[in-house]
């Protein structure tokens, strides 16, 4: 019996490098392959109040960063073309959200958005500021569930 | 809406602290509290129409840096009430702060502050006080003062003279109740979405009246990363650590003592964070427990797993304290 599969993948990325290599592994792998759409997602998270001063201070933090965001996206999505994936099966998804974990955040989009396949790249993080900070990508690896996890170094 | 408070009520309320008061002495009298430089020994600040009397400023002796004049930090008297306050006005940095060689972006937040202690109300493990706007719109918050060492303190103080096995039956199942107190007081932050940002010993304060430990400052913030609140966890495990080794156990103290426990130590036995100190105690003084040990090795280079929450970390020093004869109670009462 053959099961569906499902062929949506969301790829998490920021403005890091392993970001880029995740995108240009999905690239690498599925470009010109038919049948896979491909979701590229940013999640801004959403500053703590305490961040700002001012109400001004805070406006130009969104400004400058939802642009910086749609460029980030915009590259992402010409890479994915390029390696031959129609540009109607890329599309490009920013979001803010409130993340005490960005994992959390992450898996919650892949929930809400029915995505058979989550690629994110890893930071290379070591021992202690994985232990001080958190790994976004050890987490997700952790507690992802109903779908399958990439993890590109 | 304001009121005007005359030189002569503010002279006749600031008398009992300022016994050399001179007959017409005016006071500097400030409504803005933005140039805290200004506001010295002697000068009024009024707020919400309370007069404070200000005494002086605030000295925080840390990492060898004693007595360094906090100036935006005043001791006052409230002078409706005759009560000692502290006065936090407004001091905004950001720093890069650095632990282990790892940097972060570190800011101070009145704001923060202000929201938790709102949140924290009356809760005994936590300093009180409430915020106001000066006339400016800075929050400064007006905070209870406590009467006490530090911890940190307390547990040098009563260990002098005692050998570690001696503190550890003797003392440490107090203390054990008194951190876990503490601990018990950060996940309510963390359940009401706040992290303290400044989690280390000398920020807990063994209060004199009432024998519980009192968390202090939380104006520290910082862009967090994934795991919001593993720099809190993280200064959680050190004050353990301090806690149940009696202080600080320095690699180069074990080796200056030439104790064989020396040969013993390796890499993985190490703070993760700071790696001239002991995590794993248990090789120095291997009478302590292994449910604690475990719990120190969660801080060590050798961890493969972390806690991620306050939850998993008192469900494992409940355990430890299950092993412990003994009634639970405050510091001093269990000393």
């Amino acid at each position: 019996m053959e099961h569906d599969i499902n062929r949506n993948i969301l790829i998490a990325v920021d403005e890091s490098d392993n970001s880029r290599r995740a995108v240009q592994y999905v690239a690498n792998i599925l470009g010109g392959v038919k049948g896979f759409k491909v979701t590229v997602l940013h999640v801004i998270r959403e500053p703590e109040e305490d961040f700002f001063h001012a109400e001004d201070e805070k406006e130009k933090w969104y400004q400058d960063y939802g642009r910086k965001t749609d460029r980030m996206l915009g590259e992402y999505r010409q890479l994915l073309v390029d390696a031959g994936f129609d540009i109607e099966d890329v599309s490009i998804r920013k979001t803010l959200r409130y993340c005490p974990s960005m994992a959390e955040c992450i898996l919650a989009e892949r929930d809400s958005l029915e995505y058979g396949t989550l690629v994110v790249g890893r930071k290379g993080l070591s021992h202690k500021e994985e232990f001080l900070f958190g790994s976004i990508s050890g987490k997700i690896v952790r507690t992802a569930r109903n779908c399958t996890v990439w993890v590109v170094e | 809406m304001s009121e005007d408070i005359s030189q002569e009520t503010l002279h006749q309320l600031a008398l009992p602290w300022l016994t050399s008061l001179k007959p017409g002495h005016r006071f500097n009298i400030f409504r803005d509290t933005g140039d805290y430089y200004r506001i010295e020994y002697g000068d009024i600040v009024i707020l919400n129409n309370v007069p404070y009397l200000v005494r002086h400023n605030a000295k925080e002796g840390r990492f060898g840096l004693d007595d360094e004049v906090k100036f935006w930090v005043k001791r006052a008297i409230d002078l409706k009430t005759g009560k000692t306050k502290i006065l936090k006005l407004v001091f905004y940095e950001k720093f890069l702060a650095r632990v282990g060689g790892i940097e972060f972006e570190c800011f101070r937040s009145p704001r923060k502050e202000a929201r938790i202690l709102n949140l924290v109300g009356n809760h005994a493990n936590f300093m009180h006080g409430f915020s106001v706007p000066d006339n400016q719109g800075n929050i400064v918050r007006i905070i209870d003062l406590i009467y006490g060492n530090t911890l940190a303190d307390q547990v040098r103080d009563m260990a002098s003279g005692m050998n570690h096995e001696t503190y550890f039956y003797g003392h440490f199942p107090a203390i054990l109740d008194s951190f876990m107190e503490c601990v018990e007081a950060i996940r309510f932050l963390h359940e009401h979405g706040e992290k303290h940002g400044d989690v280390r010993r000398d920020h807990i304060i063994a209060d004199r009246d009432t024998g519980r430990c009192r968390w202090i400052d939380f104006d520290y913030n910082f862009q967090h990363r994934e795991n919001m609140y593993g720099y809190d966890l993280f200064g959680l495990g050190n004050v353990f650590m301090y806690l149940a080794g009696r202080g600080d156990v320095l690699i180069a103290d074990i080796i200056k003592a030439n104790s064989p426990a020396a040969l013993e130590l390796r890499d993985e036995d190490m703070n993760i964070v700071f790696n001239n100190r002991v995590a794993n105690l248990k090789k120095i003084y291997p009478y302590i427990p292994d449910s604690l040990n475990r719990i120190l090795m969660h801080f060590s280079r050798g961890a493969n797993i972390f806690y991620d929450n306050t939850i998993q970390l008192l469900d494992d020093l409940n355990e430890l304290r299950s092993g412990f004869a003994g009634r639970q109670g405050g510091i001093q009462n269990g000393t």
